[in-house]
């Protein structure tokens, strides 16, 4: 089963970040937006205490403030501009977007603060995700007015 | 001067903080900043000994600056005792409290442990050893201090809280019905990495007899401790976490002699 929410910016791999979260939750107190959550039991045992991030709900704004304040190493301290965050990567799903079927909108390649890099227009003025560029922030899913966002975001290291 | 005055006022500030910190990081004055996992006091990082250890093992990497934060926290055990238990960890504030309510109501609790340390240490043995087993830091989620704490920053930032407050109301219930004081006194393995912090040197509470200072066998020092200790036969080091409610019930009757009192 793949996950359901993003980690914070600067995450290492789930598997790895798992073991090296000490679940202090200084991120969630740094973030500015609180779209850090902390999981709770209810999430899974192993997941308990750890960040989450819910895109749909309250999506990443690249601020950064996260990452130096992690103590552990799961939040690599490296990672110092948005270019280098890779949380996920946006996915199009073209049966439920609004331009793919017809209605002209521009909601995600507005928002994406990689403007114009990780979401561009094809010929046909449809939103094309460029998976090289694209950070995994969540705007785009945040914002996408669809009833069930039609552009969603692929946690890094999941697959399918 | 009595201790306990002052031990309650530093108990106070420490449940402030806990709602205060995340009130403060929430308008973006992040001078002070974590929980009692970790903090961040300004540019200085503490760590809880326990955890930073539980990460060596976890992860088999050794994350200098993680480590180096435990040694201050580490220091003042050595120093002081486990005075982080008894002044500052808001669930001994929370088990005194109710041990306290629960003494007054005529609570039984069925079970008696004495006062070895042998759980103590077997529990800490047993986190650690499944912590460098699985990989996976267990001992966080054993850790009723940064639980609470992380659990009121939750619920001041998301208006939520989650299951793991289970563990505190297991904890609470335990210690009113089954063992006395059993979290603090024999389980809690935050306070036994604590314990193993301290030396030689390590402030204790000493009954030092002398003719000036006669100790008349009122037993009120025992009584007074909620941990089941008898100060007048010594052998308090580790389980006492020095919070010094013996050495108050001892003036009491003693006035300036002072039999029982705190020695480096």
């Amino acid at each position: 089963m793949s996950r359901d929410f993003l980690r914070p910016p600067g995450a290492v791999p789930e598997e790895d970040f798992l073991g090296r979260c000490i679940r202090c939750g200084k991120c969630a107190l740094a973030c500015p937006y609180r779209a850090i959550r902390v999981a709770g039991l209810l999430d899974g045992l192993t997941m308990m205490g750890t960040p989450v991030i819910r895109a749909r709900l309250s999506p990443c704004y690249l601020c950064l403030k996260c990452v130096p304040v992690c103590p552990s190493g799961a939040l690599d301290g490296q990672v110092k501009k948005r270019e280098q965050v890779r949380m996920g990567t946006a996915r199009i799903n073209k049966k439920e977007c609004l331009t793919w079927q017809g209605t002209f909108c521009r909601s995600c390649y507005d928002h994406c603060p990689l403007f114009n890099e990780a979401i561009t227009m094809d010929n046909e003025l449809r939103p094309v995700v460029n998976e090289k560029k694209c950070v995994g922030c969540g705007i785009c899913e945040h914002v996408c007015p669809a009833g069930t966002a039609a552009i969603t975001i692929m946690p890094a290291g999941e697959t399918g | 001067m009595r201790i306990t005055p002052i031990r309650r006022i530093v108990q106070l500030l420490s449940l402030s903080a806990m709602v205060v910190v995340p009130l403060l990081n929430r308008r973006g004055i992040a001078a002070v900043s974590g929980s009692f996992y970790s903090l961040n006091i300004g540019p200085v990082l503490l760590t809880d000994p326990l955890i930073a250890i539980q990460s060596l093992l976890a992860t088999l990497r050794f994350e200098a600056v993680l480590l180096a934060s435990a040694l201050i926290p580490a220091g003042i055990a050595l120093a002081l005792g486990r005075v982080f238990c008894s002044w500052v960890c808001p669930q001994n504030t929370l088990s005194e409290l109710f041990d306290t309510v629960g003494s007054k109501l005529g609570f039984v609790r069925f079970f008696t442990l004495g006062s070895k340390p042998l759980i103590r240490y077997a529990v800490l043995a047993a986190i650690l050893a499944a912590t460098l087993f699985f990989g996976f830091p267990l001992a966080s989620l054993f850790s009723a201090p940064g639980i609470i704490s992380v659990q009121t920053a939750r619920l001041i930032y998301e208006g939520t809280v989650g299951l793991e407050l289970t563990l505190i109301a297991i904890i609470i219930l335990a210690e009113l019905f089954l063992v006395r004081r059993v979290w603090c006194n024999h389980l809690c393995p935050v306070g036994s990495m604590l314990g193993l912090c301290q030396g030689k040197k390590t402030l204790k509470v000493v009954l030092s007899e002398a003719e000036s200072r006669p100790c008349i066998r009122c037993r009120e020092c025992a009584k007074a401790c909620q941990l089941g200790l008898n100060p007048m036969i010594g052998q308090l080091v580790p389980q006492c976490h020095n919070c010094g409610a013996c050495i108050d019930a001892c003036r009491k009757i003693s006035g300036a002699s002072k039999p029982l009192s705190f020695h480096f």
